[in-house]
């Protein structure tokens, strides 16, 4: 059966390299564009390209992509499986081969064409928005797939994927979404540049859809592509990586924690109160102001946590509860300063004049500097955070030998020496674009890398974190080994609920919300929400989390872009997250031993026993 | 005395959309399956129901007729039907975490509507205003008259009905026992599967009906996240009701009360409005701690079934 599904994979990806634009040298900001295809260009706006840009490679290329389908399409047919795998294997290095010929033919031909204009004085390129298209990629993705299908076809293939499975569901559950974002998308609006023209053909209106489809994941994904992007990007990911710890914490010790945005505003409104209010000298007030984030994020989850100890009430309800009335608290201490209780007049200092519900500015100590001004000072590079990062890594895998808790320690105390002397150090001078400045990228970063170096120590190398393991995975087990339930359901709740307060750094004390250090009621608590999506994207580990933060991130910051070129609102990227947690929750919509731990183990006995029984048969023959 | 008139009225008001969701849920718990996505199923089936008769509005070249929101609130019962087989795929058919999915149709309905209100409205966060509502009745009471939607009339009258239909049908009984004992009622030829299907569809059919009733009833256009948090408290109403009709008429009663004194004492010099806002969460919070009575849940809630 699988043999045949393949044959139509293999189809439909010809039909779309015929009927899909290939590449489009240029486009409007709008995103109407002139598209490529070997069968003929597509360009219902009637944009004129520049002399000199010739594109005579395409059919070629075709041409070669469909005989590499056919070879594809025969090898699966052959009938022994190592040298199906070997034919496939080698298929798919050619596709990923023409993949990257195709992209450099393209991309030399557009430079040069853009860099003669502008030699000729030009004042800027004549070709922008350039980019391969879904045609080529559709190449480089089956291809892509020849090379999986290929470790399938081998002994172990299955038991391969299935030990892989902490990738494979939430990579997979990411392309099922796009594909169900693709879809929306292209129901939502006409495509690029299809919309007011009239007599378009059917392969025109088809192009078109493919080209919005291709193009709006594009900007979704083009952040990656500038620093400027990344540092954007990065700013988006600091409080996805709290909120997704937050919720992950949770998830180990067997708590569903919804409460995270609940917990991230009370930790913003201690944070603002400390930071605006506290009398402190500058160098503790800062440390004061994050310790209030997080006591107020543990307070609020810890409050849940007790409830659930104490009465048995169901976390996951109140800490919905908890989301609201959270909401209700802000309001009541940042949307006024009058308030009438009883028939008395009661005064709040908190809310700042103006018509906005916004809180007073935070006193200078209190404030988180942006990245770029912990790496570059007075114009010149400073060491100190890297000679810090340094020195603080290699004191910890130089001192192999010591227990952890000590190495810890070592490490920590090198790196504060080292971030005093790398302050002293002279640097190079060293010029910030002003675009990458203006990224609300701040070193409450810092704090999310050391938030989520916490999880990992105290998750997996402390007993205390292994006792809160055991009470996620068999509570009745951990409870017999004598583990406190109740204490520990209250412990978890309150250091998941100060993960999420923490977020709150980068939000008020770093101005990570609109670049002023201030509280305003406009705070997305949402973004608790979107930490249950990056806690299932990334399994719950601190790697995934990290890189699951990252990927929506981009997301969201190519999010902002996408609103103003399609108008498309970037509340996409919103359902595209609830769809991933969607997805993971069914498994990825693939077969239960992916999901299930039990079945899983039981397909990596059975290729173990296939292999040592092909083993065992092998084994005379080749004495002899 | 016309304060109070007016506040039994509000009550009326508030309590309806929770009572609709708060039965939903009834046969979705009962029937062994968390639906936490409640909240979620009103928002879309709000949207479906206000943009349906706004779109019937805008080609008929605004035409005023009876029938148009009552296919507005089937277009509300249908979107909600329709979230209620989502989750029905993912929890029953896939054993998925059934709080996980909730949540997921919770964010989902969020992005989703605003994502469809800029392509045709544009704008993130309301429709256009409709000219059709579903038809008011007026009751009077002896002290003092009174309007309301005829949906919160069929939403109490459900109460008798739902509670028939659980307790003294073959349907229900079945229903109970695949929500308490799954294996046994299978053992029994009850068909488990395919009761919770059933049941989780009409919970999300009680929740588009809400929906439909807070944008084209209670309002006349959508507005984002407008369900405020109805969903979790119909689902707090149903614990504190114990998973039965009659106490979930009670709980809901007290929840709409609330709201409804909430919105008398704002703007008067009682209490802040962003106070009174929380209270029925605060409300809600003492009920599950057990503050007021313990209850029990149907034993056999938010496992997924194995054959």
């Amino acid at each position: 059966m699988g043999k045949y599904l393949f044959l139509i994979v293999s189809l439909l990806t010809l039909l779309l390299m015929i009927l899909a634009p290939w590449a489009a040298p240029m486009r409007e900001f709008d995103g109407s564009g002139y598209l490529l295809n070997p069968l003929g260009t597509i360009n219902p706006q009637g944009l004129v390209l520049p002399e000199g840009l010739g594109f005579n490679w395409l059919g070629a290329a075709l041409g070669l992509w469909v005989a590499l389908l056919i070879a594809a399409s025969v090898a699966m047919f052959l009938p022994h499986a190592e040298t199906r795998a070997r034919m496939l294997y080698i298929l798919g290095g050619v596709g990923i081969a023409i993949f990257v010929v195709e992209a450099v033919l393209f991309y030399q031909a557009i430079n040069a064409v853009n860099d003669a204009a502008v030699a000729a004085g030009a004042r800027r390129p004549p070709l922008r928005r350039f980019a391969l298209s879904l045609g080529v990629y559709a190449g480089l993705f089956y291809s892509l797939g020849l090379l999986l299908l290929a470790r399938m076809q081998l002994l172990g293939g299955l038991a391969f994927l299935v030990r892989m499975r902490g990738l494979v569901v939430p990579l997979g559950s990411l392309l099922l979404a796009v594909l169900i974002g693709a879809v929306v998308v292209s129901v939502l609006r006409p495509g690029l540049g299809a919309e007011g023209v009239e007599r378009l053909g059917w392969r025109e209106l088809v192009a078109t859809e493919l080209d919005l489809v291709t193009y709006t994941f594009q900007i979704l994904f083009s952040p990656i592509l500038t620093l400027t992007g990344i540092f954007s990007s990065l700013a988006f990911a600091t409080p996805l990586i709290f909120t997704g710890l937050a919720v992950a914490f949770g998830f180990r010790a067997g708590l569903f924690n919804i409460g995270a945005p609940g917990q991230l505003t009370i930790g913003a409104l201690s944070a603002m109160l400390a930071g605006v209010y506290l009398p402190l000298p500058g160098w503790l007030l800062l440390p004061a102001a994050i310790l209030a984030a997080a006591l107020g994020g543990a307070v609020w989850g810890g409050v849940v946590g007790w409830l659930k100890a104490r009465f048995g009430a169901n976390e996951v309800i109140n800490t919905i509860m908890m989301n609201y009335i959270a909401a209700s608290v802000l309001l009541f201490m940042i949307s006024g300063n009058e308030y009438r209780f009883f028939g008395q007049t009661v005064w709040l200092p908190f809310k700042a004049e103006g018509l906005e519900a916004r809180s007073h500015e935070m006193q200078e100590g209190a404030r988180i500097p942006l990245m770029v001004n912990l790496f570059v000072q007075d114009g010149a590079f400073s060491w100190a955070l890297p000679l810090a990062l340094l020195l603080g890594l290699g004191t910890y895998f130089a001192l192999r030998r010591l227990d952890l808790g000590r190495r810890l320690l070592l490490s920590l105390a090198v790196v504060v020496p080292g971030f005093v002397v790398g302050g002293l150090l002279p640097g190079f001078p060293i010029e910030v674009p002003p675009a990458m400045a203006a990224q609300l990228f701040n070193g409450s970063f810092v704090i999310a890398i050391l938030a989520l170096i916490f999880y990992n120590f105290y998750l997996f190398r402390s007993s205390a974190g292994y006792e809160l393991r055991a009470t996620g995975l068999a509570p009745r087990a951990a409870e017999y080994a004598g583990v406190n339930l109740r204490r520990k359901m209250i412990l978890a709740m309150a250091i998941a609920g100060a993960l999420a307060g923490l977020a709150a750094t980068h939000y008020v004390l770093g101005a990570g919300m609109d670049g002023t250090y201030r509280l305003s009621q406009a705070i997305p608590a949402t973004v608790g929400f979107e930490g249950i999506a990056v806690a299932l994207m990334g399994q719950n580990t601190p790697l995934g989390i990290f890189f699951a933060a990252t990927l929506f991130g981009v997301l969201l910051s190519g999010g902002v872009a996408l609103n103003a070129q399609l108008g498309i609102s970037n509340q996409i990227i919103l359902v595209l997250q609830a769809l991933i947690i969607l997805l993971i929750a069914v498994g990825g919509l693939l077969p239960r031993y992916f999901t299930d731990p039990l079945q899983a183990a039981q397909v990596e006995t059975e290729a173990k026993a296939e292999l040592e029984a092909r083993q065992a048969r092998s084994a005379p023959a080749g004495g002899n | 005395m016309e304060i109070f008139v007016a506040l039994f009225f509000s009550t009326l008001r508030q309590a309806a959309p929770i009572l609709l969701t708060s039965l939903g849920g009834l046969f979705s718990e009962r029937s062994g399956v968390v639906n936490i996505g409640l909240e979620g199923m009103i928002l879309f089936g709000a949207a479906a129901a206000a943009i349906t008769v706004n779109r019937i509005e805008v080609a008929t070249g605004g035409l005023e007729a009876a029938w148009i929101p009552w296919v507005g609130l089937l277009a509300g019962a249908t979107m909600g039907g329709l979230v209620g087989l989502v989750h029905a795929i993912a929890s029953i058919k896939y054993r998925a975490n059934q709080i996980v999915v909730g949540t997921a149709i919770n964010i989902i309905a969020l992005g989703a509507p605003s994502i469809v209100l800029q392509v045709l409205y544009l704008n993130t966060s309301t429709s256009q205003p409709v000219e059709n509502r579903l038809p008011n009745v007026t009751l009077d009471l002896g002290l003092g008259t009174g309007t309301i939607s005829i949906l919160v009339v069929v939403a109490f009258l459900l109460v008798p009905l739902i509670w028939w239909v659980l307790f003294k049908t073959p349907w229900g009984l079945r229903l109970r026992a695949v929500g308490e004992h799954p294996e046994a009622a299978e053992t029994m030829g009850v068909n488990v599967i395919r009761m919770r299907y059933a049941a989780v569809i009409l919970s999300g059919v009680l929740a588009g009906i809400a929906g439909a009733y807070l944008s084209i009833g209670f309002l006349n256009q959508f507005i984002r996240g407008m369900s405020a948090g109805i969903g979790f408290i119909a689902l707090a109403a149903l614990i504190f009701g114990k998973w039965h009709p009659l106490g979930i008429l009670g709980a809901t009663l007290l929840f709409g009360f609330a709201q409804a004194l909430a919105i008398q004492l704002q703007g008067g010099d009682i209490l802040p409005a962003s106070i009174v806002q929380a209270l029925p969460f605060i409300l809600t919070m003492l009920v599950l701690a057990g503050f007021i009575g313990r209850s029990r849940p149907p034993a056999a809630v938010g496992r997924p079934y194995d054959k």
